[in-house]
């Protein structure tokens, strides 16, 4: 008798393939499907149509596509790097304080506690020209006289979507930095401290390589889930004026549901994942670098 | 003596400039936040007013009153919504850990061949918009009858959660020295025993901080909520805001005061959990 | 057999001889049965609701409501359903702009229930729910079509009405027409602190504004074959009078991304003079908890385009039983029940209009000694008259999707009118094209 055992790994990792298959493999394979069919929702029959590479081919020639595409990696890349940044600075400043360091964290993911549809709303009705918060407040500090049309110009309605995603979204970073910060050895900064090192040299040479790798986890993990940012450009702009912030999501859903275009807006999905895999395998080689440079191996 | 008092100015200077940094970062947080929780209180004739109303003239608990009243006097199902919400994100929150716990510990500390492909893969099914997933998924639910059901959007959120669970806690049984375990071995623990011993411990905070993202991204998800979901059997407080839109209106007093029930508990878990995050950390073992 | 049946059938022999029906069937027994439907949810809609027990009482019927949600949530949600052939529920909340879309699965109630019980609604609100001869829903009492409201105060005012004369050489009253519109707003107008009037500037809201004014300019938008005609000189006079506001500053600089519920909230604010919107925020402008201009409202009928008609854009909510229900006859009287006379006098008492005649008299009638509310109905009265639906056309979304950036490219000032019209008139009869309607 000789039971077949499998691996430890095997079984392992045998829930997380079992649950990815059941709920986005099996449905991402139909919706791959679907997009060589003229599939409408109205119409269910549609779906028998086999069309080729129509809906494709009719992307790859749409200019407004294009341009929202390229808005998109415009915004990911814009909006990545700021949280980046501006996660570390948060990260920094909370570790180096001496007390109240629970209140603190807790305060820097207050924004993860706000539901995207909520931030939508919030920074909508802030940034409204006529009673928004934002202009108020600067016409009441008598920096400007105009009612500045935020979500209306084509660069500010961007910025105020780009504030709106980073206020939100910083703290991912901001709590994965941090958790790298203090997930650190002290003695190496010790260490530097006794050869001399200024603080800012130990920062670059010690504190960064390691917390790169996590700087890099949540990085990837943001460009994975900046769909996220979906629900607040949907409700601020919904990718308007005339188009003017039209993002991927915002054209896709649109194109899925309110047109019914079920075939065409998964056509058009496939692009936006693609992409999305770009930047993930970007980040994760990366991520791989940075590793190798602590010494982990992988 | 002179060096010594410039250093120590240097030093006083840096602190108030921490301190100065600190304070505004944490209001820029906060202040929209603040608004919100202000606006639910706030009758809409001052949220809404230009020129604004700085200082509340009269605040008071319509909102909540009216939100847990009955329908159609201004009440939405708000208990429902939050059984629902509790369950579903508890639930959920609680599968992707265990399923993240043996994944990334498989990554952590097995080798086999095609790792990094398999590892990859599991991140790009976080890759796919939710946009494309919806109708498949609702298509693959309609036919194993699970829409609006607890069940279904708990299966949809593990699935979610999974891959960073995978990620994050790999990285931080990556930051358990090895020889820990391995030690405990020889000291003849099994190696489940060296894993709950030693191991777990040591990576808990890791295990927290991905217990908090998970929690967090199902109690807010809205995007397949608001597709799966449909009855007070099984809707979630995020799309239970909608509950506030009409065609033509929006009571924005009213969504900010479910927003701030919303928030709450988030809050309260996020600072309780904040305790397991630090104390995997400080204690001395790491160094080994 | 039961008796409703019985009933509907004689109804239906009755129908085709004389008319007269046996009302007095209605709401019939239908021990043991149970409904499922699907419900537009929202504070303004979900008082009716507790009707619903009242006839499960009646009828010794069950209701299981299976879904509640915003309109544009449970048209994802039918649409869902439609396409993966999940169409196991009998009622369903509907929507005249959106009902086209879903005609196929909607069974016609004029079938189901006595003529005489279908001709005390309104005319025009049967004729916008009725779908290539099926009369696909009911309609509640939540009939929209828009108003004008305007700040009383502004009209009062001495000072105000000599200036307005002499700069235009016509008495400062509230408008009758467009014009006047255009000429009262930019008047008024004083960026940043106070705007002539505002428009919805998106979606299909901008659409319909757009719609309705090319419609009072003459002009219509599919044409008699079907065709998009908007870019006719009708439409580009309708667009200009968009284009023109914005460029003299008299509407707020955010217009064309503002909402429903952003353009309440502005004409609450006080910052606003003419608001031409909906019933439903009657109410909330006269509330002083709300408003700011509570006590200074007005409200007058929607204002005639060069054409002489009023623009009269108009929608309705309704229900709906689908073709797949096991009992049509249990569903059809539930959908009657909630929008018998008394429940649209329960829904109509709370502010939305009626789309019975009988409950638009007894409205009238209601709001005798209430000043504000008796001008709000008169003024919507009169918009109802002249109200129509959007084409009816399953494509009418659509089109409205890919019109709309063109609209605010016009308005914006990234074309021309006559461009963006072109530009949306192609868009529309590709769309057109590839449903097959054309």
């Amino acid at each position: 008798m000789r039971g077949w055992k499998p691996a430890p790994h095997v079984l392992l990792l045998l829930p997380a393939f079992v649950v990815l298959a059941a709920v986005v493999v099996v449905p991402l394979l139909l919706s791959l499907y679907s997009s060589f069919t003229p599939f409408r929702l109205t119409r269910p029959d549609t779906i028998y149509t086999f069309i080729g590479f129509r809906n494709y081919q009719r992307l790859f020639a749409d200019m407004e596509f294009w341009a929202a595409f390229g808005r998109t990696v415009l915004l990911l890349t814009i909006a990545l790097n700021l949280e980046m940044v501006l996660g570390l600075f948060l990260a920094l400043l909370v570790e180096k304080a001496t007390r109240g360091q629970r209140l603190l964290r807790t305060i820097m993911m207050f924004p993860m506690m706000f539901s995207p549809i909520l931030v939508g709303f919030q920074f909508k009705f802030m940034f409204n020209d006529n009673i928004g918060l934002v202009n108020n407040a600067l016409q009441s500090l008598g920096l400007t006289d105009q009612a500045i049309p935020w979500l209306i110009d084509g660069k500010l309605a961007f910025t105020s979507i780009l504030i709106a995603e980073v206020w939100s979204s910083t703290s991912v970073f901001a709590i994965f930095i941090l958790a790298g910060l203090m997930a650190m050895p002290k003695e190496p900064l010790e260490a530097a401290k006794v050869d001399g090192c200024t603080p800012l040299q130990s920062f670059r040479y010690v504190t960064w390589p390691f917390i790169m790798p996590f700087a890099f986890i949540a990085m990837t993990i943001r460009s994975l889930d900046i769909a996220r940012a979906y629900d607040i450009v949907k409700i601020m702009t919904d990718g308007g004026p005339a188009k003017r912030t039209e993002i991927l999501w915002t054209l896709i859903s649109r194109t899925a549901y309110s047109d019914a275009r079920m075939g065409l807006a998964n056509a058009m999905a496939y692009v936006a994942i693609f992409l999305s895999i770009l930047f993930t395998v970007m980040f994760f080689r990366q991520l791989a670098k940075a590793r190798q440079q602590i010494g982990a191996e992988w | 003596m002179n060096e010594n008092q410039t250093n120590r100015l240097k030093q006083q200077a840096l602190k108030i400039g921490h301190l100065v940094g600190l304070f505004i970062a944490m209001a820029i947080i906060c202040l929209p936040g603040l608004w919100i929780v202000l606006s639910s209180l706030r009758p809409t004739v001052e949220i809404m007013a230009k020129p604004p109303v700085w200082i509340p003239q009269s605040l008071s608990f319509d909102a909540y009153v009216a939100m847990f009243s009955g329908v159609g006097q201004g009440g939405i199902p708000v208990l429902d919504y939050f059984r629902n919400s509790i369950i579903i994100s508890v639930t959920s929150t609680v599968i992707a850990l265990a399923i993240g716990m043996a994944g990334g510990y498989a990554f952590a500390r097995y080798q086999f061949r095609g790792k990094t492909a398999i590892f990859l893969g599991f991140m790009l099914t976080r890759t796919v918009p939710g946009i494309a997933l919806s109708l498949p998924l609702f298509f693959v639910y309609a036919k194993l009858g699970i829409i609006d059901t607890h069940f279904g959007l708990i299966i949809a959120y593990v699935a979610l959660n999974v891959p960073f669970t995978v990620w994050l806690i790999d990285g931080f049984f990556r930051q358990v020295p090895r020889d820990l375990a391995e030690a405990a071995q020889i000291d003849g623990c099994t190696r489940w025993q060296a894993f709950w011993q030693v191991e777990f411990p040591l990576a808990r905070s890791g295990i927290a901080s991905a217990g908090i993202f998970a929690f967090l991204i199902s109690w807010n998800e809205f995007a397949l909520a608001s597709q799966l979901t449909r009855s007070t059997n099984s809707k979630t407080l995020p799309v239970g805001l909608l509950d506030y839109t009409a065609e033509f209106t929006i009571d924005w007093r009213g969504m900010c005061a479910l927003a701030v029930v919303m928030i709450i508990p988030a809050l309260t878990l996020t600072f309780i959990v904040q305790k397991h995050l630090v104390s995997g950390l400080t204690s001395g073992a790491v160094k080994g | 057999m039961n008796k409703l049946l019985t009933g509907v059938s004689a109804g239906a022999v009755l129908l085709m001889v004389g008319g007269t029906a046996l009302a007095q069937e209605l709401p019939g027994k239908f021990e043991g049965v149970t409904i499922d439907a699907k419900l537009i949810g929202g504070q303004q809609y979900e008082n009716l609701y507790s009707r619903i027990s009242e006839w499960e009482n009646a009828t010794g019927a069950t209701v299981n409501v299976i879904s509640k949600k915003n309109h544009f949530e449970l048209d994802k949600e039918i649409k869902s359903d439609i396409a993966v052939g999940a169409i196991n529920w009998c009622v369903g909340s509907n929507h005249s702009s959106f009902a086209p879309q879903y005609s196929g699965i909607y069974t016609d109630l004029a079938a189901l229930l006595p003529a005489s019980e279908i001709d005390a609604f309104v005319d025009a609100n049967i004729g916008a729910s009725t779908l290539d001869g099926k009369l696909v829903m009911l309609p509640r009492a939540q009939f929209d079509v828009s108003a004008m409201y305007y700040q009383k105060s502004l009209y009062a005012d001495e000072d105000n009405k000599a200036k307005f004369k002499e700069k235009y050489g016509y008495d400062l009253t509230p408008p009758d027409t467009w014009e006047q519109v255009t000429d009262q707003a930019e008047f008024f107008a004083n960026p940043p602190d106070f705007y002539g009037t505002q428009y919805a500037g998106k979606e299909e809201a901008i659409n319909g504004r757009f719609y309705e004014m090319l419609r009072a300019e003459g002009g219509e938008y599919l044409d008699a074959d079907g065709k998009p005609a908007i870019n006719s000189e009708a439409g580009v006079r309708a667009l200009n009078w968009f284009v023109e506001l914005y460029k003299a500053k008299a509407v707020p600089a955010g217009t064309t991304n503002y909402l429903w519920d952003d353009l309440g909230q502005g004409f609450a604010s006080g910052t606003v003079a003419l608001n031409l919107d909906w019933p439903g925020w009657a109410g909330f402008f006269n509330d002083p908890g709300a408003s700011k201009v509570a006590g200074n409202v007005g409200v007058v009928a929607p204002p005639k385009g060069s054409s002489g008609a009023r623009t009269g854009w108009s929608g309705h909510h309704g229900f709906s039983v689908t073709e797949s229900c096991e009992n049509k006859e249990a569903a059809a009287s539930l959908v009657w029940f909630l929008t018998n006379e008394d429940s649209q006098k329960l829904e109509a008492g709370a502010g939305p209009l009626p789309t019975r005649d009988a409950v638009w008299t007894w409205v009238i009638e209601e709001a005798k000694d209430d000043a504000y509310r008796k001008e709000v109905l008169e003024a919507f009265q009169e918009a109802a008259n002249g109200a129509y639906p959007v084409p009816q056309s399953p494509s009418w979304i659509e089109i409205s999707n890919a019109v709309y950036p063109e609209l605010q490219a016009a308005i914006l000032g990234d074309k021309t009118s006559q461009e963006a019209l072109d530009a949306a008139a192609d868009k529309a009869t590709a769309i057109l094209e590839d449903a097959g309607e054309l």
